[in-house]
């Protein structure tokens, strides 16, 4: 059995000869939480409805549980947890109705963890999905989604529109699963904070392509921000490779680098500067250097 | 499966009530002009006037729960959360389909069955002469029509551009009416729309296999 659970191999998706994702190579492995990152409209959700078989790829294959996404058997299905971006809930239905729906189309279904999450939720069950409020359509789609005990769980966006509480619930709730063995999750989110709290490897999608696919902690390691002052002005060039952002004043240049190493270390060393203090980096802000034209990419 | 059925069954119920309406309708009258009138004289002309239109209606019907049963999920974009369960495409249609031939049935089975018992007992009203099976000939020629405007009710459905499908249903009305007219009820025009049918079945599954959900 193939260790990973999720396969992206060589992925192209055009919309309308308009190219949306380009050449994606991407490997979620088991157990993993999985934050996919990318400013609106990067194809995060593409990517995610290819995996589904909601949407057929223009190349390149996925594969979900050992199996190609096209070929994604009602078993299979059973066992993969979606909560899509702005909740395909039926809308004209009643909660209870469409809570029933679901427990009879799914393979499994604990009764026990799903009442649990309902009473947590406080979902009305005799009011219609169109009637209840962002955040609730929300939690009533994560709920079903928990519900069937899936062995993936794949989120897209979903704690749009959910208040601070709630979210803060959700992201329990989501690590509470997670430690339950053999769980993987991908997880898309806007909201950097959530993802940084929860993800433990990340990739970020920037002009059509796959730019960031490693650890969370070794990406922190590899993406430096740096105040380097020189004592007379700033030279324009360093001779260094993957720069991502290069900012000159005077004296004082901040750089943004991929894949920092002594190697590089050595070069900078080279034109004698005064002084050079690293600038920490949290993920969001490594997000914004990472989607500035022209990438570089960081893969472990 | 059951659920699907159920939920298709449920969603579309005013369809039900509609064809079994039609139907009681339909024995309702069928009845009291036997009773009234003698047919082999001259059928009263009121028959024919409302005959027409409520046949109209009733392959508009058909038609247009077929037309609504996949438009409604394209809006509300039913299939694309059904598909996420532990339920494979096929069977989403098949339970669409099952509960469009529920449907027809609802309104053609107590027509047959009233058919059969007027024929049984009073054939001798009938303005023409009966032979074995004609019941039979006319119930299966008259469901497979049925389906035909069902299906071509999914076609137009799921399309956003119906003209295909309504060209469709033209041409198939061309043919079958002067078939039926000349040659009456028989092989040839199960085997049209059998064929109808199977491509008009065959080309809505493939639309409804790729299309993003």
């Amino acid at each position: 059995m193939n260790d990973n659970v999720i396969t992206v191999k060589n992925l192209v998706k055009y919309f309308d000869g308009r190219c949306v994702l380009d050449g994606i190579n991407l490997k979620v492995p088991r157990g993993c939480i999985y934050g996919l990152l990318g400013r609106n409209g990067s194809g995060k959700t593409t990517i995610i409805r290819i995996l589904l078989g909601l949407e057929p790829p223009t190349r390149g294959r996925t594969f979900l549980l050992d199996a190609e996404s096209t070929e994604l058997s009602a078993k299979l299905h059973g066992r993969i947890g979606y909560v899509a971006e702005g909740h395909n809930l039926i809308q004209n239905y009643r909660v209870g109705r469409l809570i029933k729906l679901c427990k009879d189309l799914s393979l499994q279904w604990n009764d026990e963890f799903f009442n649990h999450l309902i009473e947590t939720f406080r979902l009305p069950a005799d009011r219609k999905v169109k009637e209840l409020s962002i955040g609730m359509r929300a939690q009533l789609n994560l709920a079903l989604a928990m519900a069937i005990d899936p062995e993936l769980l794949i989120f897209d966006d979903p704690t749009l529109g959910l208040d601070t509480v709630a979210r803060r619930q959700f992201l329990e709730l989501a690590i509470d699963l997670i430690q339950q063995q053999g769980r993987t999750i991908l997880f898309c989110s806007h909201i950097l904070g959530d993802v940084e709290r929860i993800a433990d490897r990340i990739g970020i999608l920037a002009a059509s392509k796959l730019v960031v696919d490693c650890p969370l902690e070794e990406l922190k390691e590899r993406v430096k921000k740096l105040r380097v002052i020189f004592p007379e002005s700033a030279p324009a060039n360093l001779h260094l490779t993957e720069i991502i952002n290069q900012q000159i004043q005077g004296r004082e240049m901040v750089i943004t680098a991929a894949n920092w190493n002594k190697q590089k270390q050595t070069i900078l060393e080279t034109f004698k500067p005064s002084s050079c203090t690293e600038i920490p980096m949290s993920l969001e802000d490594i997000f914004i250097e990472c989607t500035k034209p022209n990438p570089e990419y960081i893969e472990s | 499966m059951f659920a699907l059925i159920k939920r298709e069954v449920r969603d579309h119920i005013v369809y039900f009530i509609g064809a079994a309406a039609f139907s009681a309708v339909f024995i309702i009258m069928a009845i009291s002009i036997l009773h009234n009138y003698d047919l082999r004289r001259q059928p009263p002309a009121f028959s024919i006037v409302l005959g027409i239109p409520a046949i109209t209606i009733v392959i508009f019907g058909i038609c247009a729960m077929g037309s609504t049963q996949m438009y409604l999920d394209r809006t509300r974009k039913i299939s694309a959360l059904l598909s996420t369960l532990a339920i494979s495409r096929n069977r989403i249609l098949l339970a669409r389909i099952i509960t469009g031939i529920l449907a027809i049935l609802t309104l053609l089975v107590p027509l047959i069955i009233t058919a059969v018992i007027l024929m049984r007992f009073v054939s001798f009203l009938f303005p023409f002469p009966m032979f074995p099976g004609i019941v039979f000939n006319i119930s299966v020629t008259v469901f497979l029509m049925a389906f035909a405007c069902y299906c071509i009710g999914l076609q137009a459905g799921w399309n956003s551009n119906p003209l295909t499908p309504s060209l469709g249903a033209l041409c198939l009305t061309c043919i079958l009416l002067p078939l039926i007219i000349v040659k009456g009820f028989g092989l040839h025009i199960l085997v049209i729309l059998v064929l109808f049918i199977v491509a008009s079945l065959l080309r809505t599954w493939h639309t409804f296999m790729t299309t993003s959900l």
